[in-house]
């Protein structure tokens, strides 16, 4: 039996339910002005807080999405998702650095992946961003490319192969 | 996400088989007819298949706006002998979720409501008020996302 307006109250299912509604062209028509006017209004009244907050939930579900997929981007390293942040912010990079009590060299490096990000790197952005991005995001995106390198090197192979002089099945 | 205690729910979008358990009966409308039209993405807790609800949305770049079509939750989910609460909210969440990836600071959703149900929807879910529609767009889009998604 498929919901019963007649069983349920109004409030009922407006908790359970959202109805599909046909309007007609012209009824379209001023909902979309409708809308647009009433959209203007509330991004007017948006403070920077809320600006920024949105910003960064953005950011947060952007990393969310890459690190739970299993498609590896070169692109998306921990340094791409570092540069975003900071480019939210609008921060320059030595005043960032201070904020997280790092040099400004060691931030550059991080950001061109010219250094593993040690793993306090990944607490203090996550204290940065009043948790709005854990650090385990942080630490995954670290993890993603370390596991791709793992499974594609095969220059480490190569170097590796001489210590290993029995294989499991002997072949 | 629960009448008693909270389970972590999952929202992915349906696939064909899907469709063949989404009955009108049980989802309130014929899911399949709005296949074509929308995307339609199904809730249900973690490591469990039943699926407790069904939000069908369309994305309009062009607008930065996201909007929900329809939304159901499975019948023993309604009224006041609801098996599970927050259901509906957890989709909607999940709307929201999708405009601010696409859309950051700009992103808005929206429906359009039964006249009947306006006053509960902006009342339950902060909805803000444009005539023939609802959205939630600015603050109210994050005070749902905080009420709804951790």
């Amino acid at each position: 039996m498929k919901a019963n307006t007649k069983k349920h109250t109004s409030g009922e299912l407006a908790e359970a339910l959202v109805y599909p509604v046909t309007l007609t062209p012209a009824q379209k028509k001023e909902a979309a002005s409708q809308l647009a006017a009433a959209r203007k209004k509330a991004q007017e009244k948006m403070n920077d807080k809320n600006k920024l907050a949105l910003q960064l939930l953005q950011l947060k579900f952007q990393v969310q999405d890459y690190i739970e997929s299993k498609k590896y981007d070169i692109e998306k390293h921990f340094g791409y998702f570092l540069k975003q942040y900071i480019e939210i912010l609008e921060l320059k990079r030595k005043a960032f650095a201070e904020d997280i009590s790092i040099d400004e060299t060691m931030l550059s490096q991080l950001i061109n992946m010219h250094r593993t990000p040690p793993d306090y790197i990944s607490i203090r952005l996550e204290l940065h961003s009043n948790n709005i991005i854990p650090a385990d995001y942080w630490f995954k995106l670290i993890e993603k490319q370390k596991e791709h390198k793992i499974k594609t090197d095969q220059t480490l192979r190569d170097k590796e192969k001489k210590f290993v002089h029995k294989t499991a099945i002997g072949l | 996400m629960a009448t008693r205690r909270q389970r972590p729910v999952i929202v992915n979008i349906a696939e064909d088989e899907d469709f063949k358990v989404l009955s009108e009966k049980r989802y309130s409308f014929n899911w399949k007819s709005f296949k074509k039209t929308t995307t339609v993405y199904k809730l249900r807790i973690e490591k469990e298949n039943d699926i407790l609800g069904v939000m069908g949305i369309v994305d309009i770049p062009a607008e930065k706006r996201v909007e929900i079509k329809l939304l159901a939750t499975s019948i023993e989910n309604i009224g006041s002998n609801k098996v599970y609460d927050r259901v509906a909210g957890c989709l909607i969440a999940y709307a929201c979720r999708i405009a601010i990836t696409n859309y950051g600071m700009d992103a808005c959703i929206s429906l359009v409501p039964k006249t009947q149900l306006i006053k509960h929807y902006m009342q339950k879910y902060h909805m803000l008020n444009a005539g023939r529609q609802l959205f939630l767009e600015g603050h109210a889009l994050f005070l749902l996302m905080r009420e709804y998604i951790e």
